[in-house]
């Protein structure tokens, strides 16, 4: 029997996806995020205290946000919704991120089951680290946990390793 | 151009043979019996033969004109009907416990056979009960003069209302006399319940009456509400008509019809179904739905299927034209009928049991249907598919992506079928889970819209156990539809 990465049910040997939670088996691992080693990770840190309040003002039209990801090329537009949650899916903890990461390698990257949330005001968008094991990463610099920080079109973001795209349109 | 004569035979050349090859094998034979270069006796006879197989050959529309005509008079042992059989793994490994294989197979028209519009013989069975009144109605209506104004002189078209009582009110209208159809259609008047069987019986009565071969001889049902009691003969009726050439597609309109009733009576007569969810949009997807009938290529496409022993079959989807559970009876799976516009394909899950190390043919498949399209009944396709079974399995090959595709919707599909069992089965907790899951895989494929929705159902069940008929009926319906067509999103 193999298990599934996610909600940790058998199936037979051959099965490409979970008849629970429609994870793609082929690519999934053991459930747990191992920590990854500090020297695979950018060094430099956020300033917690830039908020980018100064750019408010013009009213703009809403926007959209999509997501590629770059190793995968995948890429996904998000709903409209005050928060999505980032992260890798787990039916059997009760854990469903709104983009799960699984399929784009999400367990090898470091990529926690709860790693960031992005939230919605108005037309701006805000990215969040909600206790990740590898932390969460905006161009480069680690964010404070819990602390928000205001994305831009063309922003990179690092979840533990796995790199993605903002595209703010 | 004489049918009779295999040209193909004539140049020594297959009947996939391109305008290259054909030209070449021309060329040699021209040299050889050339009336002055050859003495044989009867080169005058063989190098007029050799000019009229090239000249009909190496013309496209002629060459494609003479490979109907043949396949019509029975004379070629071309297929008329292609298929393509993808397995998710070639070979598999010795194990002692059950494994898993997927098979995919798709079916179409034979490349040579270019899709040619059948007449259709069409009967349009429209619910008139009082909850019709109004906008749907005259939707309804505009729909039907839609269909008249587009029929061709080979068509036939009828009329049947009812409510608690069927009538009819075009019977086998030709291209012709348009202006007194639109009269009759204008004086429908909704009033009275919703007896689905009485509609239907008139319908199959006035597609039969018309029925032809060579032609499409199909019944669409539109209705807005519920059947009490008659859906067992209505089931029985579907049935009936299927084994006479006769299919059903019956269109819900708005929430309130039964779409588990129309969904089984639409696959037991081979037909489709579909969801409207506003009155607005019964023009369109009728419209959709009569040009796609006027597109069949050969209908009661059943696959059979034997398995050697210690296999078996898990389940069987239809992918396309659009998903839907397959209810095989024995051995045999009834995959409805073929448009040349999508091509046919199902998805099978089957359970391999142990097997020794070796070369084994696990099962044998067999393709049947009746090409009406050209008017041949019984066409067969058959393969047996050979596997080997290995002790060290020298690392798994890659899973053809169309598969994987196929199947990813099909799993999405699922999850969305077992959310609502769990709601029947009274555990709305379960249901707005798995809804919650539905809606991040719909996110992984790029499916925006239905992600919102199932997000909305997922919420709206936490919080009041309850689904909404709309909600759910788009997302059914939505997710069935995953396979139709390029969806947005891709980059």
């Amino acid at each position: 029997m193999i298990t599934c990465p996610s909600c940790g049910r058998q199936h037979r040997p051959g099965t490409l996806f979970c008849s629970e939670c429609g994870v793609y088996l082929p690519t999934g691992g053991p459930l747990r995020t191992e920590p990854l080693p500090e020297e695979e990770l950018p060094a430099s840190r956020a300033n917690p205290w830039a908020t980018g309040e100064g750019e408010v003002g013009v009213e703009a039209p809403p926007k959209t946000l999509r997501i590629i990801m770059l190793d995968s090329g995948r890429q996904v537009q998000l709903p409209a919704a005050p928060e999505l949650y980032l992260g890798r899916l787990d039916a059997a903890h009760g854990i469903f991120p709104d983009l799960d990461l699984t399929a784009d390698g999400g367990l090898e990257g470091g990529v926690s089951r709860r790693h960031a949330k992005i939230h919605q005001q108005g037309n701006r968008f805000f990215i969040e680290d909600v206790g990740s094991a590898n932390g969460t990463f905006l161009n480069g610099q680690r964010l404070t946990p819990y602390l928000p920080h205001p994305l831009h079109d063309g922003d990179e973001l690092q979840l533990g390793k796995l790199r993605l795209k903002v595209i703010l349109e | 151009m004489e049918i009779e004569k295999d040209y193909y035979a004539i140049l020594g050349v297959g009947p996939a043979a391109t305008g290259e090859e054909i030209k070449k094998a021309f060329r040699a034979l021209a040299r050889r019996y050339h009336p002055d270069v050859s003495d044989a006796p009867d080169a005058v006879e063989r190098f007029q033969e050799i000019q009229e197989a090239y000249e009909v050959l190496s013309d496209e529309a002629r060459r494609k004109a003479y490979d109907r005509a043949r396949a019509e008079a029975g004379l070629s042992d071309q297929a008329i009907l292609a298929w393509e059989l993808t397995v998710s793994r070639q070979s598999l490994p010795a194990i002692p416990e059950e494994q898993i294989l997927y098979l995919m197979v798709e079916i179409s028209p034979a490349a040579a056979m270019e899709a040619k519009r059948l007449p259709l013989n069409l009967c349009l069975v429209i619910d008139r009960s009082t909850s019709m009144q109004g906008e749907r109605l005259n939707q309804v209506k505009a729909a039907a003069y839609q269909i008249i104004e587009d029929l061709r002189e080979s068509d036939t078209f009828s009329v049947v209302t009812f409510s608690d009582r069927a009538e009819v009110v075009l019977s086998g209208l030709r291209g012709s006399d348009k202006t007194l159809a639109r009269a009759r259609l204008n004086a429908i008047r909704a009033s009275g319940g919703t007896e689905i069987l009485k509609g239907l019986e008139a319908g199959v009565e006035q597609v039969r009456k018309r029925k032809r071969l060579r032609a499409v001889n199909h019944i669409i049902l539109l209705t807005d509400g519920h059947t009490y009691g008659d859906e067992e003969a209505c089931l029985a009726l579907a049935v009936e008509a299927r084994s006479q050439g006769i299919g059903i597609s019956a269109m819900g309109i708005g929430e309130d019809w039964n779409d588990q009733f129309l969904d089984l009576l639409a696959t037991k007569s081979g037909g489709v179904s579909a969801y409207v969810d506003s009155a607005a949009q019964v023009r369109t997807l009728l419209r959709k739905r009569v040009q796609g009938l006027g597109s069949i290529y050969a209908q009661d496409i059943q696959l059979l299927l034997r398995f050697a022993a210690n296999v078996r079959l898990e389940s069987a989807y239809k992918v396309s034209p659009y998903i839907i559970r397959l209810e095989p009876s024995q051995d045999r799976i009834s995959l409805g009928p073929l448009e040349a516009t999508s091509p046919l394909s199902a998805l099978l899950e089957i359970v391999v049991g142990p097997q020794k190390p070796g070369r084994h043919r696990l099962m044998q498949l067999e393709v049947t249907g009746d090409v009406i399209a050209i008017g041949r009944q019984g066409e067969r396709l058959r393969r047996e598919l050979w596997f080997s079974i290995t002790e060290n399995p020298t690392g798994e090959g890659e899973v053809p992506a169309n598969l994987v595709n196929a199947l990813n919707k099909v799993t999405i599909y699922r999850m969305q079928e077992q959310a609502y069992q769990a709601l029947e089965s009274g555990n709305a907790e379960k249901a707005s889970e798995q809804l919650a899951l539905v809606a991040t895989r719909l996110l992984d494929i790029g499916e925006l819209e239905l992600a919102q929705a199932a997000r909305l159902e997922a919420g709206r069940l936490a919080r009041t156990g309850r689904l909404s008929p709309e909600g759910w009926k788009k997302l059914k319906y939505g997710t069935r539809s995953l396979t139709m067509g390029p969806v947005g999103g891709e980059g």
